[in-house]
């Protein structure tokens, strides 16, 4: 599998000169294998994903066909989607995949995103065949990659996380979700043992991956219950769950390139002198790695 | 004499401010940008790689662009390509990968000072823009 980030920051959008080199665009990241591609998120990362798929398009290749599956639809998840130009290509099929459990249905909330008050398009408009479906109980399967979900609760509003495996190989994308509160040593309760678990399980023996790392150690008691996780609780859980490649993901827009160079440096040395650790890097956007 | 003198002699006279027109600032604006691959410690001038919009090949091969004569090293190891104005590194399915930063990548858009690693072989990018000399 081929993972690819697209933008790697969270909340809101951080162009400029000091985070050219992490990237300034809100999530997405794309997993390709053997021509079967799903997009992960449509934050304003998907802008210049869009841009790379309609030149493959023009360049004589088969119509486009593209799965995208949301985390949820906080705007930095969503944001991007009006400016993705495949939507506005006939030809194009795009699906795009949610939580069940939104109050309002996910297509309401994609298309409010649109509402002429916000944006000059209607979703109507989009000239591509766009499906809107909520996640089912099934495991999604598409092509060689097989794809499993589950819900997030330490987030406000929920979030989901999707497993993607094929040929023996697991990504998992788990982002907003504040692990610091499900593994709570000084106030357990069952609820957080049970996401605690669920959380492990998930992730157990993942391959990749990639996770909200929004703060680090020092910030983060001045951000309990803002549905993020701190750099070392994000390390301690992938460490536990025998995680083989962690990739800390959604960075704070506060988070400058050498803030976040020296925030790498810290917690990879950590992480280096354990010598059965796994390898640990901070997301960057125009970056691709194999799985 | 000394620097705030100097400036004083060739404000002359005083009581007149010059108006600067904006065409001069016009032609300031186009900026050149360049790239350089340098083998890291390399105390020779052969050692820096100045990047085009052309694409390069780095290898054992003599007939890459940038070869480097180390066993570890692919004979096509990577290519830099100039892609939406910037330099993207890509492995050629070498034998030993291509790391940036410390991650193995397949393919990566390079910023300042990027430390890259090919075969054993540490090589910096750097960038730099400046005002084009009219």
């Amino acid at each position: 599998m081929l993972v690819t980030f697209w933008g790697t920051r969270g909340s809101i959008s951080t162009p400029g000169r000091t985070t050219e080199k992490y990237g300034g665009n809100t999530p997405c990241v794309t997993i390709e294998s053997e021509g079967t591609r799903i997009i992960l998120d449509a934050g304003t990362g998907i802008r210049n994903l869009g841009i790379e798929l309609v030149r493959e398009a023009e360049s004589g290749k088969e119509p486009l066909e593209i799965h995208l599956l949301l985390s949820h639809t906080h705007w930095d998840h969503i944001q991007g989607l009006p400016f993705f130009l495949p939507a506005y290509l006939k030809d194009t099929k795009v699906t795009i995949y949610g939580s069940p459990k939104k109050e309002r249905f996910l297509a309401s909330v994609l298309k409010r995103q649109m509402d002429y008050e916000y944006f000059p398009v209607s979703m109507s408009a989009l000239t591509a065949d766009i499906r809107i479906q909520e996640m089912s109980e099934e495991n999604l399967r598409l092509g060689p990659i097989e794809i499993e979900w589950e819900e997030q609760v330490f987030h406000p509003g929920g979030s989901v996380r999707y497993r993607i495996s094929a040929h023996g190989k697991k990504v998992v994308y788990a982002t907003d979700v504040e692990l610091d509160l499900i593994f709570d040593r000084d106030k357990p309760s069952e609820e957080k043992e049970a996401a605690a678990r669920d959380y492990l399980q998930f992730v157990h023996g993942a391959d990749l991956l990639i996770a909200d790392g929004m703060f680090g150690e020092e910030e983060y008691p001045a951000r309990v219950g803002w549905g993020h996780a701190s750099i070392p609780a994000v390390i301690e859980a992938a460490t536990k769950a025998k995680v083989k490649q962690l990739a800390v993901f959604h960075h704070d827009p506060q988070h400058s390139d050498k803030y976040l160079d020296d925030l790498w440096v810290k917690y990879r040395t950590r992480c280096l002198a354990d010598p059965h650790s796994m390898d640990l890097f901070w997301a960057r956007e125009g970056l691709t790695l194999a799985v | 004499m000394s620097k705030k003198d100097k400036i004083s002699e060739d404000s002359k006279p005083l009581d007149i401010t010059e108006k600067i027109p904006r065409e001069r600032f016009a032609n300031m604006v186009p900026v050149a940008q360049r790239a350089y691959l340098e083998i890291a410690g390399s105390q020779e001038k052969d050692g820096i790689f100045e990047l085009s919009e052309r694409a390069v090949v780095i290898g054992r091969s003599t007939e890459c662009d940038i070869q480097l004569g180390v066993q570890n090293v692919s004979r096509n190891h990577a290519r830099v390509a100039f892609h939406n104005e910037e330099y993207l590194i890509e492995d050629l399915e070498s034998t030993n990968g291509v790391f940036v930063n410390g991650i193995k990548v397949v393919k990566c858009v390079l910023r300042n000072n990027d430390q890259i690693e090919i075969g054993g072989v540490k090589l910096v990018f750097n960038e730099e823009k400046r005002l084009h000399k009219k």
